[in-house]
């Protein structure tokens, strides 16, 4: 064929023949861009072709669940051998369209409460896997190769020209609807409410398609509400060896947490604890992190100085709005999270990732897939991740460039400081460190053609247990590295087949730092502590702003 | 730790009475167990989950048991009431000035059956003999366990009852009432309505507890001491006129309330001005705030 010949809008002609088709069949139904919630399913069948790629926006917050029901609910006859782009498996819906054939092709980061589910189905043939993305990796997919014929994503509110407010939870929405309005194909969009004018524009109607009111709100879920009064005292040991052991020795400025009980320990002592130590301003001043509740006592002590989210936590709506100096509020007052950009930033701004794991072997690579529940990574991969190409230098990235070199006179080239805090046993009594990852078996079991690695162990600097901190920077050979690991180890099996001389060698070079050696009192590791022991305690910093879940309160 | 609701059963007793002067009797090293959970291959207690035994009052001898809601939830078994039982009736022949329970229970101990069914009725029994013979029984309640179950009717069986905002009451648990009759009848897992039905400051609401005060452990010894005070003075007995009282106070409870499913519009109805802010008001505020609108004051 003569290059001269092809035609070059396929795609956008395409669409076209799809827009008419809708327009034809919904006739005076479609308002402009809005469609009656009873006339889903046939805007879906007019704007749908079999096999298209078809991106469900929903993530471990909220869900598009209005149009996740009506998808499910089609005729396989009529549309089926769709490829789901999913961010989160997350409703029974996200795989009935499996079950039902009217899917066949997936591609997700996380896939939290349908693990098990998923599994049986990937082995009963009714779906193929294309791989297991961190979110960013997955986004950065929709630009380059699999990017959305059809969006069906999730916001707020619409005004009547089709313009979208996302709220505090704008979360994957940009992401979505950039790569797929951008390359020809066709957004729409579930929404709370229907209003006249919006409090700001966070999507453009010109990249909106259709606009349909859902009969319910759409469902969102308090993922990183860690209640106080469930944070352990062996927890607060681990918290104040963080502190003193690794945010104070580095001067870390700018982190990330995980969502554990772990690291809202960790942020429930920066009031009490890190300020005794004279920490405040040094330490924990800039966050890529959603707004928790446990950083409430920290920002009112003045300890935080900014805070960029990749969703917004339920309840903390009113504080978000009263601390416009801290969150990325627009100029209505509420906030705008966005998860690309937050994780773009998190990798390459923060100097710090600290979170938990379920499994750490002895190279450190750790995992939270294993046998019997596969929880999956979400974001936390690219966290924990070892930013190679950044190049702005701070103190804490420059220190553990330094410590990882060995003084050689190489380049002079930071290191991000990735730390795993996990107890030796986690729940059941099951070892957090172990010889061999699950994983290997669960890639075997799936078809996978790598073991589901959350974060590699080079990645990894320093683990830190209620034994102490491993400082893996400072290891000069893989037997180092693993006698560090196992030193910190405990009572599990890994623990007790340490090289005892080798653990004390290494405790004597600082490697292994022991809470004695780091002048922490195991003693006083007590809730004390805690700057807020309980959810009431979190209100009542907030000065009434912070308004929990109804599942949270005790009053 | 001064949080009651936080402390052990250990903690709060030794922190209700004065430093140094509690006593238990069948201290731990008598290992006084169920016979019941060993044949069932489930973990036994060294004291079966309560404390028992004798010492001071702000100088006042008493008698005091405080549950463990630690083991099993605080539930009662065989040996768990008999030791209550016992001190109940060896602070009759002592003549002792109180005897304090620190409840924190969901109830009957359901493994052992037919034996903590009856454990718990003999200590319903012991409670009101106690108080026939003149000696005051105060019940505290700010465990997290709350006070459910047979050991409900046990609490309502004493001569006070002090509550922290964050302790419960009731006979059927949240989550068994879901169980029984759906989650449509009662979500167990709206934390906030399960307090604003079987908390602290509701009870107080209801005329079901007498002092509402805030989670700490010496406030709770201050308020037993009141309590204790105002027994010895009014007299510890029941009364055909105390219950004749109650018997009207429950049937117009009835009467007014039981069209309402949420407990927020009775206390509405009971003349509280602005019932939405109650939830999170301090206890004293609270208690400043809503004495006078409450059901038998």
């Amino acid at each position: 064929m003569n290059m001269a010949d092809r035609a070059w809008d396929t795609r956008r002609s395409n669409t076209a023949q799809r827009l008419a088709r809708a327009r034809s069949a919904l006739g005076a139904v479609l308002a402009g861009k809005l469609l009656p919630a009873a006339h889903i399913n046939d805007l879906l069948y007019s704007v749908l072709e079999p096999g298209d790629r078809v991106c469900l926006e929903g993530n471990n917050q909220k869900q598009a669940d209005f149009l996740a029901k009506a998808l499910a609910s089609l005729d396989s006859t009529r549309i089926n051998g769709l490829h789901m782009l999913l961010s989160v498996l997350a409703l029974p819906e996200h795989l009935d369209v499996f079950e039902r054939g009217i899917a066949s092709q997936l591609d997700f980061s996380f896939s939290g409460p349908q693990a098990g589910r998923l599994a049986r189905l990937a082995s009963a043939g009714k779906l193929n896997i294309g791989a297991i993305h961190t979110y960013l990796e997955l986004f950065g997919r929709y630009f380059i190769d699999l990017t959305p014929r059809v969006a069906l994503v999730v916001a707020q509110s619409a005004d009547r020209n089709g313009n979208l407010y996302t709220g505090p939870n704008t979360e994957d929405t940009p992401a979505i609807v950039e790569a797929t309005a951008f390359k020809s194909g066709i957004v729409i969009a579930q929404v709370n409410e229907i209003v006249d004018v919006l409090p700001r524009v966070d999507i453009p109607a010109d990249w909106v398609n259709f606009v349909v009111q859902s009969p319910a709100p759409y469902y969102i879920e308090p993922l990183f509400t860690r209640d106080p009064a469930k944070i352990s005292e062996l927890q607060i040991l681990m918290a104040m060896m963080a502190i003193k052991g690794i945010y104070a020795e580095y001067g870390v400025q700018k982190l990330n947490h995980g969502i554990g009980f772990n690291t809202a320990a960790i942020e429930l002592l920066l009031p009490t604890y890190a300020e005794s130590l004279g920490l405040k301003g040094k330490i924990c001043k800039y966050w890529a992190l959603n707004p928790h509740p446990a950083l409430i006592p920290a920002i009112e002590a003045g300890f935080v100085e900014s805070i960029h989210s990749f969703g917004s936590e339920l309840g903390m709506e009113e504080y978000i709005r009263a601390r416009s100096d801290i969150f990325f509020v627009g100029p209505d007052g509420s906030m705008r999270s966005n998860r690309a950009l937050c994780q773009a930033a998190g990798h390459y701004a923060c100097d710090m990732f600290i979170g938990s794991t379920l499994q750490i072997d002895l190279q450190g690579n750790s995992s939270t897939a294993t046998l019997g529940r596969m929880s999956g990574f979400g974001g936390a991969p690219n966290m924990g991740a070892d930013a190679r190409g950044r190049r702005h230098a701070s103190p804490a990235w420059l220190k553990a460039g330094q410590q990882a070199r060995d003084r050689k006179s190489a380049i002079p080239h930071g290191r991000k400081l990735v730390v795993q805090i996990v107890e030796t046993f986690r729940e059941h009594m099951q070892p957090a460190f172990v010889e061999t990852l699950d994983a290997w078996q669960l890639a075997e079991q799936t078809g996978m053609p790598i073991p589901p690695v959350m974060i590699y162990g080079d990645d990894v600097t320093h683990i830190l247990t209620e034994e102490g901190i491993a400082n893996l920077l400072l290891c000069r050979s893989d037997e180092e590295r693993e006698q560090a690991i196992r030193g910190v180890a405990g009572y599990t099996p890994v623990g007790r087949a340490r090289d005892r001389r080798m653990v004390e060698n290494l405790r004597d070079r600082g490697i292994i730092q022991r809470a004695e050696d780091l002048g922490v009192d195991k003693r006083s590791a007590t809730r004390d502590l805690l700057a807020a022991k309980t959810m009431k305690d979190l209100v009542r910093a907030s000065g009434g702003l912070y308004n929990p879940p109804k599942s949270f309160r005790n009053w | 730790m001064n949080s009651y609701l936080e402390s052990n059963a250990r903690e709060r007793i030794h922190g209700l009475l004065d430093k140094g002067t509690f006593e238990e009797f069948l201290p731990p090293e008598m290992r006084l167990v169920s016979p019941h959970l060993a044949q069932l291959d489930a973990p036994v207690s060294f004291d079966d989950g309560i404390v028992i035994g004798q010492g001071l009052l702000c100088g006042t001898r008493i008698f005091a048991a405080a549950q463990e809601g630690g083991f099993m939830g605080g539930a009662v078994g065989e040996v768990h009431g008999a030791k209550l039982v016992g001190l109940l009736k060896r602070a009759i022949a002592e003549n002792v000035a109180a005897v304090i329970l620190l409840l924190d229970t969901g109830g009957v101990r359901l493994h052992e059956a037919n034996a903590g069914l009856i454990a718990v009725s003999e200590v319903m029994r012991a409670v009101l003999d106690a108080r026939a013979a003149g000696i005051p029984v105060i019940g505290l309640i700010g465990g997290s366990n709350g006070c459910f179950g047979g050991m409900g009717i046990v609490a309502r069986c004493t001569n006070a009852i002090v509550m922290s905002e964050e302790g419960r009451m009731a006979i059927s648990g949240p989550e068994v009432i879901e169980t029984a009759n759906g989650v449509e009848e009662f979500d167990s897992l709206d934390r906030a309505l399960v307090w604003r039905t079987t908390g602290g400051k509701h009870r107080y609401l209801l005329g079901d507890c007498q002092t509402l005060i805030a989670d700490d452990t010496a406030a709770f010894r201050q308020a037993a001491y009141d309590a204790m005070q105002a027994c010895i003075e009014t007299g510890a007995e029941l009364t055909l006129t105390a219950l004749e009282s109650e018997q009207r106070l429950l049937e117009n409870r009835l009467h007014e309330f039981s069209t309402h499913t949420e407990p927020m519009d009775i206390w509405h109805q009971l003349g509280i001005p602005n019932p939405e802010i109650v939830p999170m008001l301090e206890a004293q505020a609270f208690s400043e705030y809503a004495a006078q609108y409450r059901l038998g004051a």
